[in-house]
């Protein structure tokens, strides 16, 4: 009798729950965007005879039920609680936590990134730098794991190794050195960038390597809306979110922000990005490809030109009281050969602001 | 479409189980073969009509050798069931072995013969192999042709097993193809044995695939991470392959078959010979009863005996893949089988542990040549083991490894042992957890399926290995 009791019962839970979410599956509405991981979500394929015989349909079915399955989110929690908890993996889908910092496995050094990054900045200098009156530096950031992993038995890059080899095949910069400015502290917990308010020492190590002086005041504004960083969906533990906030200055507020991506006026601080799904993108508007700022109560008429990436967004308005005029621009996005038409190299400091996690992984790097 | 995916968990086999049990007596087969169909036509649409040309030659080849045996034509009898299986052959060999032996005839010959580069249909070698036993058995006389067309092609095609087997003999379910018993105990223990199946594949198998995947892409190599590596792809393989039929043995009991065993603790075993008893049985028994017993088996001169066990091992090599690690593979056990019978079978059985040690080390060999790409890597990976291939005893990332796979890696060892089964058995035993498994293994087995299917969502694109043979 408790066999058969036992048999009915696993029949019906078994069933319950394959049954339950599979009408759950069918029937619910598909959703269009996942905040977590800050992507658009497969929708329904195109059925029809055609898609059927090619198998089209079948394969994009199965990542849209992947991506539609109920309870999506709870479910990757529950998936990452029992990577962590249960089976101890020292990761999940590559993140990791120590000490209360998220961050994502990056290793090995990829000589060949970082050739074809200082390949590229070669290609820059050699058509628009070279024998102009223009002085030219590199500045390299530390990731989050130049501090995190070794430290703690991760897989690492040789980050002295990375260096060396960057250094190396762009003699024609002048290093900047940023390794001492920047400690674990500095950064988001649950995203890869540096606190802003924390990067007064780079601004500074920047300023005095280019021959300028640091001695502009700021003012730290919080915002009242949560920071989740971008491992924080990744991680899909809910850590608690960080908070995001600016420096800004009675200058830094005249600053005249100009984005030729989208051909409009924009400000150093985009507040209403601090709502939007990466509130990182306050800083200078996020990752568009051509940005200027202007800076009139300037003491000098210097001109800045910074070939950077998204860490340079944070840290670049923290050197415009130093210039009158920077001009920000991500080769990830936009072709070097357009700029000759945008900006004319002369009498400009440049500078190449690069982490070591682009370097590494520099294949977007046009 | 894979039994580890969420369109065939969440949509397949809802759909499935609710027509099957729906529908009347008589017209369950007819659900099963288009129920099947559709499995199958789900990944290869254009490759349904090579399937269902196979049962259609199986089915005519059948009622025609049966005719021909009762009229005492045996002759034609002969000839009907060499045409069966020279045509099933040839499905295989043009799909599977022709651009091998074009490669290797361009390479003898120094042409440059086109390849055909013709994609391989999932379950070729498998519903091949077991229209081949059909077809014989007839011609044997041990079963009957089967007069309905529906119930062979519903054998043949029965998505629980198409794909990746079991090789589940004709003889084996004739009978329960005219007639089988459905109930809440067979439905629920093949439920059980579904999940199971799919937490050794999902949570194990595919969680130690992602180890080897470090290790293929490793630059921080050491001889360490080699044998970790040696032992994570042994364990991958069985999980995933059988987890893939214990998946299939339960979808089959579900639906009132019964289908043979295909492992049974493969890794506990004191010597290749006894590995190959308990490792892929169907696979094994197949090649016993249809190619080295009618050579003539062991009851034969000693070099004839040699020749059939490298004819048949050869084969069980070449029916893994189209390349030469497998035939190498292949040769490999049959090199050990006949040291064993002739010599060593005799000091390994004095001691249980140095028996055990051998068995590992020659397995975890034999897997390593197995999942190489060719027989340099192989060899590579081999010398990276014995520390002839100049790495460093230990690294950084061998070290991170074994922490972040380390207890998964403990779980698979003991999971390859009957020791959880027979704990579980002797606790069962008792009065008390028979009342307590009323509600613990209902609940326990919700558990898992919860957990596979976070582990499913979480990921992606899931193949079985077992897929490409």
């Amino acid at each position: 009798m408790t066999a058969k009791i036992k048999y009915v019962a696993t029949t019906l839970a078994t069933l319950l729950f394959l049954g339950g979410f599979s009408l759950w599956a069918m029937l619910r509405p598909a959703d269009e965007f996942s905040d977590t991981e800050r992507r658009p979500l497969k929708q329904f394929p195109e059925l029809s005879v055609q898609t059927l015989l090619e198998g089209s349909f079948m394969e994009f079915f199965e990542g849209y039920t992947l991506d539609q399955f109920p309870m999506r989110e709870s479910f990757r929690t529950i998936k990452a609680l029992v990577a962590d908890k249960v089976f101890l993996r020292g990761d999940n889908n590559g993140i990791f936590e120590e000490d209360g910092y998220l961050s994502k496995l990056d290793y090995p050094l990829n000589e060949e990134s970082v050739t074809h990054a200082a390949e590229r900045f070669k290609y820059v200098y050699d058509r628009f730098l070279a024998g102009k009156d223009v002085n030219t530096y590199l500045a390299v950031i530390p990731d989050k794991n130049y501090f995190l992993a070794e430290e703690n038995g991760y897989p690492s890059i040789d980050y002295d190794a990375l260096y060396e080899a960057i250094y190396e095949k762009t003699p024609f910069l002048t290093p900047i050195e940023l390794r001492g400015q920047v400690k674990l502290s500095d950064f988001y917990k649950t995203d890869t960038h540096l606190r802003q308010e924390s990067l007064l020492p780079t601004a500074s190590a920047l300023l005095t390597g280019m021959g300028g002086k640091a001695d502009a005041k700021y003012e730290k504004v919080t915002l009242s809306t949560p920071f989740y960083g971008v491992y924080h969906g990744q991680s899909a533990l809910d850590p608690a979110p960080d908070v995001l906030s600016y420096l800004t200055s009675d200058a830094l507020k005249e600053c005249k922000v100009f984005d030729y991506q989208n051909n409009k006026e924009i400000s150093v601080y985009e507040l209403s990005k601090a709502e939007g799904k990466d509130p990182y993108e306050v800083f200078l508007g996020g990752p568009l490809s051509l940005v200027t700022i202007e800076n009139s109560n300037a003491d000098t008429d210097k001109e800045l030109v910074v070939f950077r990436d998204s860490f340079g967004s944070a840290i670049v308005p923290l050197l415009a009281e130093d210039y009158a005029k920077i001009t920000l621009v991500d080769i990830r996005y936009l072709h070097p050969l357009l700029l000759g038409s945008s900006i004319q190299f002369e009498s400009q400091d440049v500078l190449f602001l690069y982490s070591t996690s682009v370097l590494n992984n520099s294949e977007t790097i046009k | 479409m894979l039994f580890s995916g969420i369109p065939f968990l969440f949509y397949f086999l809802p759909c499935v189980l609710l027509l099957y049990f729906l529908s009347p007596k008589k017209l369950k087969n007819t659900v099963l073969l288009i129920t099947s169909l559709v499995f199958y036509g789900w990944g290869e649409p254009k490759f349904l009509i090579l399937m269902i040309a196979s049962i259609l030659i199986g089915y005519g080849s059948g009622l025609l050798i049966e005719a021909f045996s009762k009229k005492k034509k045996e002759k034609l009898a002969k000839t009907t069931l060499i045409f069966n299986v020279s045509v099933n052959l040839a499905f295989l060999g043009l799909f599977k072995y022709a651009d091998f032996f074009i490669e290797n005839f361009n390479a003898a010959t120094g042409l440059s013969r086109p390849l055909l580069g013709l994609a391989l249909p999932i379950g070729i070698s498998f519903y091949t192999f077991q229209m081949l036993s059909y077809t014989v058995d007839v011609y044997r006389k041990t079963v009957p042709a089967q007069k309905n067309l529906i119930d062979l092609a519903a054998y043949i095609s029965m998505f629980p097993q198409l794909i990746a087997g079991p090789i589940v003999r004709y003889a084996d379910v004739e009978k329960q193809l005219k007639k089988r018993t459905h109930s809440f105990e067979s439905f629920s223990c093949g439920m059980r044995r579904f999940i199971m199946g799919l937490g050794k594949k999902v949570l194990i198998a595919n969680v130690l695939g992602e180890l080897c995947d470090k290790f293929y892409v490793t630059q921080d190599p050491s001889v360490l991470f080699s044998w970790i590596y040696a032992l994570a792809y042994c364990l991958h393989v069985y999980f995933d392959f059988s987890g893939y039929s214990d998946m299939a043995i339960g979808l089959g009991k579900m639906f009132g078959f019964s289908f043979m065993e295909n492992f049974n603790y493969p890794f506990i075993s004191k010597s290749a010979t006894e590995f190959w008893r308990r490792w892929h049985i169907s696979l094994g028994s197949w090649f016993r009863d249809y190619v080295y017993i009618p050579m003539g088996g062991n009851r034969v001169k000693l070099l004839r005996h040699l020749f059939n066990i490298f004819t048949v091992w050869l084969l069980t090599g070449f029916w893994h893949g189209a390349a030469w690690n497998f035939m190498i593979w292949g040769i490999y056990f049959a090199v050990l089988l006949i040291l064993e019978k002739q010599l060593l079978l005799k000091f390994l059985d004095r001691s249980r542990v140095l028996s055990r040690v051998y068995l590992l080390f020659a397995v975890s060999i034999s897997f390593v040549i197995f999942g190489a790409v060719d027989m340099t890597q192989a060899g590579n990976r081999i010398a990276d083991m014995l520390g002839m291939g100049n790495l460093p005893l230990i690294s950084a990332e061998t070290l991170y490894q074994l922490r972040s796979f380390g207890l998964v890696l403990v779980l698979a060892i003991l999971g390859a042992t009957p020791l959880p089964k027979k704990i579980f058995n002797r606790l069962s035993q008792t009065q008390f957890m028979k009342n307590a498994l009323v509600v613990l293994e209902p609940v326990g087995l919700v558990a898992l399926l919860t957990v596979v299917t976070a582990y499913l969502v979480d990921g992606s694109f899931n193949p079985f290995l077992y897929f490409r043979f």
